[in-house]
């Protein structure tokens, strides 16, 4: 045991700066996890304060109807045995009006009434400054849009009637947390509290009413409540949800964020681990004749494993230890250049998180073992002979080593899966670098068999060039291996980051709309698009008029189809349903013709109706409208329009991007000419004024001009979406570059190990006459070679794993970023060479004979 | 576009999402029902459904005319529902009734009003008022009134679906009735005096 103890310390003296690159692989690595970690953690935190302030609660019920007395009390049971605490809230349509009577306008509001407490997330913003607190609601107050101010033309501390009621207004919403995103807005909000909205009566029998439960759960507790309350409600029309919830759109972007974030995490550890490991491989080279002296003196196997193994768990230790602190400093650095890009009213707090440091020192030592393992059993099979017979064998691999490499394999799966947070990207990951590892070693076999002719070559570079390759024991593998795996984590990495911005990517240009019309008549059209466009500020485009009918499917291809035929899985809805249709001369941006052709003019409009024979128009169906219920091209379906059937021929096929609605979609959309002669509504949606009163104003006049028409205002939600969508872009791209960084610093260090072989064949080659300028021509051929390639392969691999995770992972469309990719294989095969050459400088400028003398 | 062959005097029946049978199969909607009593009767009538979901009493004056293309002699209006859920002016509801049933009566036809009632959320002052708008309507043209359409079914957990607005299979049953119960004097009459 001293032996081993005295062993380690002798040879960390002598050796440190060998294996000062193995320390900064793991410093590099460790460092790049744990800020990693503390920032996406910071962000979770963030972001998971802004989901819950989004529902402004931990969890929430919600029910249309209010719920039975038995079934409140399991409710409150179930809430007394989690520690949770709850806030009732009703959110109802009502109408109201100024109090004093001479005042005859009314407005319909989205009312909420909350009790004390409320939010338990998120803050009420009052203007002016004024602070929140229940009081003002005590006692019939109430609190207002400005809109509704402007509308009913009232003022702080005048009187509301709502319902039998008259109301004092105590202060003016400006922003108000758990306004839900997406929802239809029926009017301007007004807060009232809980007994007051009792008292008012609107209350009664058959009143239209969302009843909300706000919980606040201990974090521990909360998915094991939401489980038990979906079981208890089951049956009960309430819906239970936490902040967590992947249902909504927001919520799957936060799981999607996550996932991603967790990935480049084990991305940046695996990319550590082949530093270390080829680090190791070639500290092992290089000790062979003192490990050969070491056996001659009797040293068993076992014990000189023990010693480089110490020798490894010292090193990953203290680099880890390096990594932490290095982590610590670039969090510091962050909010300093950072608080110029994040969004105004979203602090997030950065800091190193305790789990992310321990995870970072654990990972960084495990990973140095992992990884530092299979290169350290060659030790074994040093032989004392050795020392006097130089021979530059391949190691061959005894069953020992194979049991390791599994193991070791293994625990890298266990790993991935820990990290990425799902056995689905877990195995993704794992299949892909595999996958990768073996392309890489199959074409590192095939490049060597297929450039030996070149051997032959008269060019001296060129054929040195491929000697260094083709001769055993050469680095092509472990360079192909290292930089083929690092560059296809990068292009990864970037390319997933380009497909998870993109979907992010709401339109949220200045430009976009933000308003919306519903069920405009169209002798109604002219005089609300002449309104509109006077209203909007200058260089705002015009509004959008979209016309849509409504129409049901009663036949398809003549048969008088029992529409049960076609039924597809129930609730997923049958084509008997309801569609709303539109009709146009030409595809939407969002579109793209899978089948058949569109037309590009209106049909005609007086086809031979009576006859009934000849279908009267075209429609173009929704690709999944094709796929689910069979229909072609070709087809005649009939259509039941507003009670009359019109028969229309499938002439194409499109497919709709539903993620990118604006510009709506359609399952079917027909060709002009005589759907335009059905009565039939029209939407608009159209950039408004940005000032608030003016938006008011144009409310109030619409009502003037189109009474019937609804106007929904999305401009907080857009704002809202817009928070959050800046912060995750923001914290995926910053988590992106670290990847890129870290990425470069490892590979940059694996093919700079390979100069410790360069040394001694740079002197051989000057000593036989060769120029300086010669090896280099060598050194660039036989790196650029080996980086092209690396490159190449990496980046194929790159796409693929993109393309995997991307679809079974992350669900989200896939796209091919072909510059992207082409830009990897150059700047990988460019890097390598650069570094190869200045890894080698000091080789070249070394003189032959002191390198010769120091062997 | 109509098929030919079908000439059958029509009862039309001008409605919203309750007439179009949102979440309902076709045979369960109330017209399908009316239309099933109507061929057990032995009388010689189509209900058509010229129902669309979310449509106002605007809506529904705007496509009249369309809907009127056939054979009409019966016109049942049933609307008004949407306009109390975005609490649309009752002043613009009942002028969009009157221009309905105007035109009805102008060609010739029988015309029964269903009445709506507006939830008690709305605050009492509009349902109040918008309650009125039926009653009125039905005394000063002089047409068959249909109190409420959703009568007994409203606000019943058992009779609606999950959204709490429209009836389920069981409900719209029970509005069936209630709309036979004021049609079925007017198809006789109808079919005695052609």
């Amino acid at each position: 045991m001293m032996f081993i103890a005295r062993m380690i310390a002798r040879e960390m003296r002598s050796s440190w700066r060998r294996l000062l690159f193995f320390f900064v692989c793991i410093a590099v690595g460790v460092g790049a996890i744990v800020a990693l970690r503390s920032v996406i953690q910071s962000v979770r935190q963030t972001f998971a304060g802004e989901a819950r302030a989004l529902i402004t609660a931990d969890a929430i019920i919600t029910s249309n109807r209010r719920l039975d007395p038995e079934l409140l009390s399991l409710i409150e049971r179930r809430l007394a045995e989690a520690g949770a605490a709850e806030l009732e809230s009703v959110e109802i349509a009502t109408m109201v009006r100024a109090s004093d009577a001479s005042a005859g306008l009314t407005r319909m509001v989205e009312l909420r009434a909350v009790e004390p407490g409320f939010p338990y997330y998120g803050r009420m913003a009052l203007t002016g400054g004024q602070a929140f607190s229940h009081d003002l609601l005590r006692d019939f107050g109430v609190l207002v849009r400005p809109e509704l101010l402007a509308q009913l033309r009232l003022q702080v501390g005048e009187g509301l009637l709502i319902g039998t009621k008259r109301f004092v207004i105590r202060g003016v919403i400006e922003a108000e947390p758990g306004r839900r995103l997406g929802a239809f807005s029926l009017g301007p909000r007004v807060l009232v509290s809980m007994e007051d909205l009792h008292a008012t009566g609107l209350l009664a029998f058959g009143s239209r009413a969302s009843y909300q439960r706000l919980l606040k759960v201990p974090d521990a507790a909360l998915d094991g409540l939401i489980t038990t309350l979906r079981a208890d409600l089951a049956n009960a029309f309430a819906r239970v949800r936490s902040y967590k919830a992947t249902e909504d759109d927001i919520g799957e972007d936060f799981a999607r964020a996550e996932d991603y974030l967790s990935l480049v995490g084990l991305v940046i550890l695996i990319l550590g681990g082949i530093g270390v490991s080829s680090v190791t491989r070639v500290f092992v080279q290089q000790k062979i004749r003192s490990i050969a002296v070491l056996k001659c003196v009797g040293a068993r196997s076992s014990q000189l494993l023990a010693i480089y193994l110490a020798q490894v768990i010292t090193l990953g230790l203290a680099g880890s230890g390096l990594g932490v602190a290095l982590a610590a400093g670039a969090i510091a650095a962050i909010p300093a250049w950072l608080a110029a890009a994040a969004t105004p009213g979203v602090a997030i707090e950065y800091g190193l998180t305790a789990p992310a440091v321990l995870q970072g020192l654990g990972i960084g030592l495990l990973v140095s073992v992992l990884f530092a393992l299979v290169p350290l059993l060659d030790v074994r099979h040093v032989k004392p002979s050795r020392l006097l017979r130089e021979e530059a064998s391949a190691p061959r691999r005894d069953p020992v080593q194979w049991i390791t490499i599994g193991a070791v394999a293994a625990a890298l799966v266990a790993l991935t899966v820990w990290q990425a947070g799902s056995w689905r990207i877990g195995l993704v990951v794992t299949v892909g670098f595999a996958v990768t590892a073996l392309v890489l070693h199959l074409a590192g076999l095939l490049l060597i068999r297929l450039i030996r002719p070149l051997a032959w070559s008269r060019w001296f570079a060129l054929r040195h060039a491929v000697l260094q390759l083709s001769r055993p024991g050469s680095q092509v593998r472990i360079v192909l291996l290292a930089v083929g795996l690092g560059s296809f984590f990068i292009i990864a990495v970037r390319s997933l980051q380009e497909n998870l911005i993109a979907e992010f990517a709401v339109d949220l240009s200045p430009e976009a709309p933000d308003m919306f019309m519903l069920d405009i008549q169209p002798d109604q059209v002219e005089a609300v698009r002449a309104l509109v466009t006077a209203r909007q500020d200058p260089g705002a485009p015009p509004p959008r008029l979209l016309p849509v009918l409504r129409a049901r499917v009663v036949g398809v291809q003549g048969r008088d189809v029992q529409l049960e035929n076609y039924e597809d899985v129930r609730g997923r809805g049958s084509l008997a349903r309801e569609y709303t249709i539109t009709y146009r001369t030409a595809l939407e941006a969002n579109e793209r013709l899978v089948e058949g052709a569109f037309w590009s003019d209106a049909g005609p409009t007086q086809p031979g109706a009576e006859a009934g024979m000849t279908p009267a128009t075209e429609v173009s169906v929704e690709e999944s409208i094709r796929d689910r219920f069979g229909i072609a091209v070709g087809d005649v379906m009939r259509f039941d329009v507003l009670g009359r059937v019109i028969e229309a021929r499938v002439t194409s096929v499109r497919h709709v991007e539903w993620s990118d609605s604006r510009a709506g979609g359609f399952m079917f959309v027909f060709r002009p000419g005589v759907l335009d002669r059905a009565p039939h509504a029209s939407i608009a949606f159209f950039r408004a004024p940005s000032e608030a009163a003016a938006r008011g104003r144009l409310q109030a006049d619409l009502v003037a001009v189109a009474p019937n028409v609804s106007l929904i205002d999305g401009r907080e939600i857009l704002q809202a979406i817009e928070v959050v969508v800046d912060n995750v872009t923001l914290a995926v791209t910053v988590v992106g570059s670290l990847v890129v960084l870290s990425g470069l610093l490892i590979l940059v260090g694996a093919v700079a190990m390979t100069k410790f072989r360069r040394i001694y064949e740079a002197a051989i080659f000057k000593t036989l006459g060769a120029t300086r300028r010669l090896i280099m021509a060598v050194l660039l051929l036989e790196y650029g070679l080996l980086g092209s390639l690396a490159g190449l392969i990496g980046s194929l691999g790159a796409v693929g794993l993109t393309w995997g995770i991307a679809r079974f992972a992350l669900e989200i469309p896939f796209r091919p970023l072909p510059l992207l990719t082409a830009a990897g294989v150059v700047v990988t095969g460019a890097l390598v060479a650069a570094v190869g050459i200045a890894a080698s400088w000091d080789v070249l400028q070394r003189k032959p004979l002191a390198t010769l003398r120091a062997e | 576009m109509r098929a030919p062959v079908d000439r059958r005097p029509e009862v039309v029946i001008l409605g919203d999402s309750l007439t179009a049978g949102l979440g309902l199969d076709t045979p369960q909607g109330f017209p399908a029902l009316l239309q099933q009593r109507i061929d057990e009767r032995g009388l010689d009538f189509t209900v058509v459904n010229a129902g669309v979901s979310g449509d106002t009493s605007a809506g529904g004056l705007r496509r009249l005319e369309w809907a009127l293309e056939g054979n009409p002699r019966v016109l049942v209006v049933a609307l008004g529902g949407n306009d109390a859920l975005r609490g649309l002016p009752t002043d613009e509801l009942e002028r969009n009734l009157a221009a309905i049933i105007d035109r009805g009566t102008r060609e010739g036809l029988e015309v029964i009003l269903a009445g709506m009632e507006a939830p008690p959320n709305n605050g009492p002052e509009y349902t109040a008022r918008f309650r009125r708008v039926y009653r009125d309507l039905a005394k000063a043209h002089d047409v068959v009134l249909i109190p409420f359409l959703l009568d007994g079914v409203a606000g019943e957990a058992t009779l609606n679906q999950a959204d709490g607005i429209h009836p389920n299979a069981e409900g719209a049953r029970l509005v069936a009735e209630t709309v036979w119960h004021a049609l079925e004097p007017v198809l006789t009459v109808a079919s005695e005096t052609r």
